[in-house]
């Protein structure tokens, strides 16, 4: 499928390059002309992205739209790009978080507009091409080239303590894809390849021992991006410090690509060793089901207090993985989404109060529902997305992942259910302290509600949280079979029993 | 034997022929003018090492030996020979930017180093002991004068001293090895020492093995024959560390590839794992060190000690992959490095130049497009793509893969990840902090092309690495 006569998923990848040129060549006084440049190509690119709907077959399980170029011919390396359904949901959340994120900036960032916009298209390629590569080499790329613009973005635009946030965040992370490439290497000696279609498709297992160490050093860096406990200490700081932009992609799209590494690449190309090891992720995803709720139950920072919540919710995506049951698998994937629409939201709730009031402390407010009624609600509803009200997106995610879990080993699912509970209590804690009591601050008496921008920027989440949770039946479509494809592999004992 | 080199031989010597001539017009010129001499003779030979340049990519890279035998004239020669005119290249740009500054412009420079480079030529094209050592002291006694030729300036004078004394050590701990590599085998040339040490004395081969290579570690600054590197570098005037960091290295580069398997080939298990040890401690030993630097040259000089260190990987692993690998990261290394000692020459601070950390600061808002380009640098520096930093450092991983050396590679890959954390202290200073008032920041034309042209070529070997392999692979083909 080609538009303009390029390759669909090229174009995707690549297009917002084209604004990057055209910021560059607008002079950097021309604040207004930089911020309509951005916003345009990022919607753009999020138009660009539905298109693929169109060449997409939702029915199969397969990869589609295959793009295969000869790279580095003397190593084997393929330009390689596919989708399935699984990258498809992803990629769709990227363009969406993106353009919802660049025009949350509009008023926000005043300060190196061209630089602060270059980076964020530059990031968007990164996050893009990583969900539809599928060559290692090209995926490692693009893994890599993501965690610069964000470095300057939290490094440039942050809170107090950015410089810290932004040198951790850089160096954690990278600690963990290095350790992967090496792995990768290690792989390519095996198949002599660095596809990854191929690989499966070789069929030749590696040795058991030598599955375990490659299994480990992807795990190391997706662990490190999902974070799961105990890999999780950058996040808090990076959240924390990052602007809201920043904070929206990394919450919604950065967090989501270790548990889509994992999915992609871990269960289906070690299936043995993912299997030797899933008490160690089983433990490791309830400790940061159970632990990021406790943590956030005593934050004093709105932001801080997301940021931990992140981790627990993340732990119910790794839970729903690791318990290689088609439906918790599927909750699990959709949980991704979910995630990313409501704890974007949520950052970009705190980030509007931040935005006129310079504090995020809890404690400075209360009270607010009477001054910012429209506020109230928007926060409300995505509140009770993050909780798992039924009727919302998060209920349907929370409740496939505990169902399909349940069937496997209920003490699992009772263990996760706390989390459910604990998080329940801090989010609705959060609500009545920021909301509720009485408006006593003086400082919050003149707080504006929601502007037009804003709330259109919320508009897309809200859309889409009611939408999953009343009629989630399209997106567990496009995600079915590739999950069934995945659980043949890593699970195969499954389809025997349950014919 | 021929008691003549025959006219075709001459061909393939051309490059050495027509630096000569570089060096005495050069030399010509600066005498001949006595205002703005030196300047005029920089001009000269920069020009002239571009005609050679030329000459080089468009004669023939044939496989013939030379001079009986002494030399070789195969694509590996001719590939370090470009990476020599063009690591002298950049430091002649570079130069008329410190000199305009710093003043008292030595014309001497201008001619001692097409001299160094047909020193390193020959060096690299050598297939005979002899010639061998000859050309390497050719190359490393008018090494020693750059170091310290800025009179002016005390720092040069001592890195000049330091870096002749140790390395006159050095020299003769390598002769040591070569006499007893001649007392084993009786002879010379390579293929007859090859021939010889299969059935010598293997204790004391392995000796005279290991004498030879503490020479060569010494010029390559590898640990623990470093020690001289960081103050050398630190002392010597900034376009002439350029210099001095790259293309002596790239130099004893390549004479390992000719003696490895060429030579001792015997001792392969013995020499891998002297060449692993050294990889992994120079580059943890310059990383390391690298991370508490507040002064940027010295800073720099520790990383490109670890650079060396990657570049060690390779050689551990010496086989298919390595050859690319190595071959790839010296061109790149060139040319990181130039812009790493560089962009020191933005930074005026009082009469001469910042070199601290803390005077980069705010330099994204005053030179943005120096900025961009020290951004690509930086990242290429630690590895991230799409640099060519990273394809050569993946390249050096593969070949210690493929040869079951998966915790060096493992260890390689952990430098990187320290090496973040120095190098992005000075993006950090570039891009995040704000200026500190006691510098000025110029944009001078030399140094931004260098930067430039430096970007360029880390994008374009980032994104199109096979431009760049087939031509290292062409060239390591032919070697060892």
């Amino acid at each position: 499928m080609t538009v303009l006569g390029i390759p669909i998923l090229t174009l995707i990848v690549f297009f917002p390059l084209a604004g990057v040129l055209a910021l560059l060549l607008v002079p950097g006084q021309r604040a207004r002309d930089l911020k309509l440049i951005a916003n345009l190509v990022t919607g753009l690119e999020f138009l660009a992205t539905l298109l693929i709907l169109r060449g997409f077959n939702p029915a199969s399980g397969d990869i589609q739209l295959i793009e295969r170029v000869e790279w580095i011919k003397a190593f084997h390396v393929q330009y390689l790009m596919g989708i399935d359904g699984i990258s498809l949901l992803l990629v769709l959340l990227t363009s969406l978080l993106t353009f919802i994120a660049t025009l949350s900036s509009w008023e926000a960032v005043r300060d190196r507009l061209k630089e602060y916009y270059t980076f964020l298209l530059f990031l968007e390629v990164g996050m893009i091409g990583v969900f539809v590569s599928l060559d290692f080499i090209l995926f490692y790329v693009f893994w890599e080239v993501m965690l610069v613009p964000m470095y300057f973005l939290i490094g440039i635009w942050g809170g107090e303590r950015r410089l810290y946030a932004a040198i951790k965040f850089f160096l954690y992370t990278l600690f963990g894809s290095v350790m992967m490439l090496v792995a990768i290497l290690v792989l390519y000696y095996h198949y002599h390849t660095f596809d990854t279609l191929a690989m499966l498709a070789s069929g030749s297992t590696l040795p058991l021992a030598l599955q375990s160490w490659v299994f480990l050093a992807f795990f190391l860096g997706f662990a490190i991006k999902v974070p799961i406990f105990p890999f999780h200490t950058w996040l808090p700081d990076a959240h924390v410090e990052a602007p809201t932009a920043a904070s929206v992609l990394l919450a919604g799209v950065l967090l989501k690509m270790g548990a889509y590494g994992f999915v992609r690449f871990s269960l289906p190309l070690f299936p043995e060793a993912s299997r030797k090891f899933v008490p160690l992720l089983i433990v490791l995803a309830l400790v940061s089901i159970v632990y990021g709720a406790l943590v956030s139950l005593m934050q004093k920072d709105m932001k801080k207090l997301i940021a931990y919540s992140s981790v627990s919710h993340m732990g119910f995506v790794m839970l729903g993985l690791f318990t290689f049951s088609p439906l918790a698998i599927k909750g699990a994937v959709l949980q991704m989404v979910n995630h990313g629409i409501s704890t974007g939201a949520l950052f970009l709730i705190v980030g509007i109060v931040y935005e006129r009031r310079h504090t995020r402390l809890i404690a400075d407010f209360g009270g607010l529902s009477e001054r910012l009624p429209l506020y109230a609600a928007v926060f409300l509803i995505m509140a009770m997305s993050s909780i798992g009200l039924p009727g919302l997106n998060g209920f349907i995610g929370e409740f496939m992942i505990l169902m399909g879990t349940w069937a496997v080993n209920w003490v699992w699912a009772a263990v996760a259910a706390t989390g459910i509970i604990l998080g329940a209590g801090y989010m609705l804690w959060l609500y009545q302290r920021v909301m509720f009591g009485r408006l006593d601050n003086p400082a919050n008496q003149s707080l504006k509600d929601l502007t037009v921008r804003e709330f259109a920027t919320f508009l897309p989440l809200l859309v889409l949280a009611f939408w999953i949770g009343i009629f989630p039946k399209p997106f567990l479509n496009i995600i079915d079979k590739p999950v069934e494809k995945i659980v043949r592999i890593v699970n195969p004992g499954y389809f025997e029993k349950v014919p | 034997m021929e008691p003549l080199p025959s006219a075709s031989d001459l061909i393939y010597f051309l490059p050495e022929i027509g630096l000569l001539i570089v060096a005495a017009l050069s030399m010509f010129i600066h005498f001949a003018y006595r205002k703005r001499g030196h300047r005029r003779a920089g001009v000269v030979s920069l020009a002239g090492l571009s005609v050679v340049a030329l000459i080089l990519l468009l004669s023939p890279a044939g496989s013939g030996l030379l001079f009986s035998g002494h030399l070789a004239a195969d694509p590996f020669s001719h590939f370090f020979k470009l990476v020599f005119l063009i690591s002298g290249g950049l430091t002649i740009v570079l130069s008329f930017r410190f000199f305009d500054v710093e003043g008292s412009e030595p014309g001497e420079i201008y001619y001692l180093l097409p001299l160094t480079i047909i020193g390193m030529m020959v060096a690299v094209s050598s297939l005979d002991l002899v010639s061998t050592y000859v050309s390497f002291e050719l190359f490393a006694i008018p090494s020693y004068v750059l170091a310290g030729i800025f009179k002016k300036d005390p720092r040069s004078a001592e890195a000049g001293i330091k870096y002749f004394f140790l390395g006159t050590l050095s020299s003769a701990f390598m002769l040591l090895g070569m006499t007893m590599v001649f007392g084993l085998t009786g002879a010379t040339s390579y293929p007859g020492i090859l021939q010889g040490l299969g059935h010598a004395n293997g204790r004391v081969a392995l000796a005279a093995m290991i004498l030879f290579f503490v020479g060569l570690f010494f010029k390559a600054a590898l640990v623990p024959f470093h020690m001289w590197a960081p103050d050398v570098y630190e002392g010597a005037p900034t376009p002439l560390v350029v210099f001095l960091s790259t293309a002596p290295k790239a130099a004893v580069f390549a004479i390992f590839i000719r003696i490895l398997l060429g030579l001792f080939g015997r001792f392969e298990a013995q020499w891998s794992l002297i060449l692993q040890a050294v990889a992994l401690l120079t580059m943890f030993w310059g990383n390391i060190a690298a991370l508490s630097q507040q002064n940027v040259k010295r800073l720099m000089a520790y990383s490109s000690m670890a650079h060396a260190g990657y570049l060690a990987i390779g050689l551990a692993a010496w086989g298919e992959t390595a050859r690319l690998a190595v071959l790839f990261y010296i061109f790149v290394y060139v040319f990181m490095n130039a812009a790493a000692f560089g962009l020191v020459l933005l930074i005026r601070k009082g009469a001469g130049f910042g070199e601290e950390v803390s005077d980069l600061r705010g330099l994204a808002r005053r030179a943005p497009l120096a900025a961009g380009c020290i951004l690509i640098l930086l990242l290429s520096l630690t590895g991230i793509p799409p640099t060519a930093g990273f394809m050569g450092k993946y390249f050096l991983f593969a070949a210690a893969v493929e040869k079951g050396m998966i915790l060096l590679a493992a260890a390689g890959a952990l430098n990187s990840v320290i090496s973040l954390f120095y190098y992005f202290r000075i993006g950090r200073a570039i891009f995040m902090e704000e200026e500190s008032g006691s510098v000025r920041i110029e944009t001078s034309t030399p140094v931004l092309s260098v930067l430039g042209v430096t970007a360029l070529i880390l994008l374009l070997f980032g994104i199109l690495p096979f431009l760049l392999i087939n031509l290292a692979s062409t060239a390591g083909l032919t070697a060892g």
